[in-house]
């Protein structure tokens, strides 16, 4: 999947769940600030991303995605492990731990 | 006309001991009943983000039960009959002479049977025969299936019914307990604490909410860490607390030793979110200025309290905020203590087994560390947290606890005075 793809998977799953236009919602929009995501919504909105791309995210990573265009980076290095071997050790990481 | 309501009796299974003295014990030295889930036999763990809780260890209901009463109710109901039953003996109360209706049974549970109610379930899902659901699964996964059996156990005939408020279940027993009494429904409430859910569906469910602790699976005895920098989630835990109640009249006339008094009581709600709560902290200082204000005490007339503190990151400082809020600078000179350091967090339970702690504080004039507590968090700098014993004379005792459902309660537990 391409990285475009997957924003814009991931601003629609967003902008069903906000019951909005995805084109209303922009990468750099923080989740909490800008779109009033609570902490329960992000937990709630990441449980359809892991689903959805068949992923895992453990409990430590959640600190790292604040804004919409973090989620969409997070998950391009989790789906581009080979590509980015930084990204890989993190995912093999998460993988072992869940 | 009832006096005052006064604690005499105490009984507890929990992960740092079974029994009292044993509990005591264990909770002086600071010791952590967390450890590994080794399975969810049949299946492994691999699949969940925490790994630790504190569990109940060696608990074999016939030993203390006769095994038809210990076999037709879930484990979190043997573990309030356990507890109850210690409770009655330490009291001394003899319900032969006892008019049954005036003794009460009234119970603090947050998620009940669900060891059964999640076996049942496995298996008509899977097997898809109906006519094969236990007979007894009703009785058992109905959440009053706890103060039930105890009413029966003792031949309790007062008011008997079960407090359903996650977290705060049997805090809210608790005080439900003291009005009954002062109201002069019931002479004597026998109020139990109980919850036995670490099972696969439930603690899978906590996970996915992402309130446990996940990094110190390999340190299952470090992972519970109210207040310290480094938590990072609550640490489910099961067992039981009981605490029988009674009038001051009543309990004198029989002779009975007096632990403490309960003396004033307070539930609210957020009305704000199912699971986060308010982060200014007004709801939960309200709380307690209300419970303070039901025992005709101000804040300072307080010395120690025994906090909700589950070890989440938002919770622990919360509940900081409300009390710099009630006590401004007095919060400093208050003992505090975390009960869930030491046990986890018991949910339904943690009421009654933080009500036990702070009796005991009362009684002996200690107060147990708090575990694990050893890099203090700026967003919860309180002087009176201590990973070691502090002695203190307490005259009286806030205990905190705030559920699910943005549901708040806080008691005022003192030293009896005739």
């Amino acid at each position: 999947m391409s990285d475009r793809a997957i924003t814009e998977k991931i601003i629609q799953a967003l902008a069903d769940y906000l019951r909005r236009n995805p084109e209303s919602i922009d990468p750099k929009h923080h989740l909490r600030d800008d779109l009033g995501l609570d902490s329960m919504a992000v937990i709630e909105l990441l449980y359809k991303i892991e689903e959805a791309f068949d992923i895992q995210i453990p409990d430590e990573d959640l600190v790292r995605l604040s804004t919409v265009g973090a989620v969409c980076q997070y998950v391009e290095h989790r789906l581009a492990p080979a590509k980015r071997p930084a990204a890989r050790s993190r995912a093999a990481k998460s993988r072992k731990k869940n | 006309m009832p006096g005052q309501v006064v604690v005499t009796g105490l009984g507890i299974v929990s992960p740092i001991g079974i029994g009292v003295s044993e509990f005591w014990k264990a909770a002086l030295a600071g010791h952590s009943g967390v450890s590994t889930i080794t399975s969810f036999d049949p299946f492994p763990m691999d699949g969940y983000r925490s790994k630790v809780a504190g569990q109940v260890r060696g608990f074999s209901p016939e030993r203390y039960l006769d095994s038809v009463q210990a076999e037709r109710v879930d484990r979190y109901a043997q573990f309030a009959l356990v507890a109850a039953k210690e409770a009655l003996a330490d009291s001394g109360l003899q319900m032969a002479r006892e008019d049954p209706r005036r003794v009460g049974v009234i119970v603090g549970a947050g998620m009940g049977g669900m060891v059964m109610g999640e076996r049942e379930i496995t298996q008509l899902y899977q097997h898809q025969r109906p006519h094969r659901v236990h007979p007894n699964f009703i009785p058992v996964i109905t959440l009053n299936s706890a103060s039930g059996i105890v009413a029966m156990a003792h031949g309790a005939k007062g008011p008997n019914y079960t407090v359903s408020t996650a977290c705060s279940s049997s805090a809210h027993a608790l005080g439900q307990a003291m009005q009954c009494i002062k109201e002069g429904r019931a002479d004597v409430v026998i109020t139990v604490g109980a919850d036995a859910s670490i099972t696969p569906l439930v603690f899978a469910g906590f996970c996915s909410l992402r309130a446990l602790s996940t990094k110190y699976n390999d340190q299952p005895e470090r992972a519970s860490r109210p207040f310290d920098r480094l938590r990072d989630g609550f640490v489910m835990g099961e067992g039981a607390g009981a605490l029988v109640l009674e009038s001051s009249v009543h309990a004198k006339k029989r002779r009975a030793r007096i632990y403490a008094e309960v003396a004033g009581y307070a539930a609210t709600s957020e009305a704000y979110h199912m699971v986060i709560p308010r982060e200014d902290g007004e709801e939960i200082a309200t709380t307690m200025r209300l419970a303070m204000a039901d025992a005709g005490l101000t804040p300072a007339n307080i010395d120690y309290i025994n906090a909700h503190a589950t070890s989440t990151t938002i919770g622990d400082a919360v509940e900081t905020k409300a009390l710099r809020q009630v006590f401004r600078t007095r919060a400093d000179k208050l003992a505090i203590n975390a009960t869930k350091s030491l046990v986890g967090h018991t949910l339904g339970a943690a009421g009654a087994i933080g009500g036990i702690a702070t009796v005991l504080a009362i009684h002996t004039g200690q107060i147990h560390p708090t575990a694990n507590y050893e890099e203090p968090d700026p967003a919860c700098a309180l002087r009176g947290l201590s990973s070691s014993v502090q002695e203190r004379k307490v005259k009286a005792a806030l205990l905190n606890a705030f559920g699910f459902g943005s549901n708040n309660a806080a008691v005022v537990i003192k030293r009896y005075a005739a």
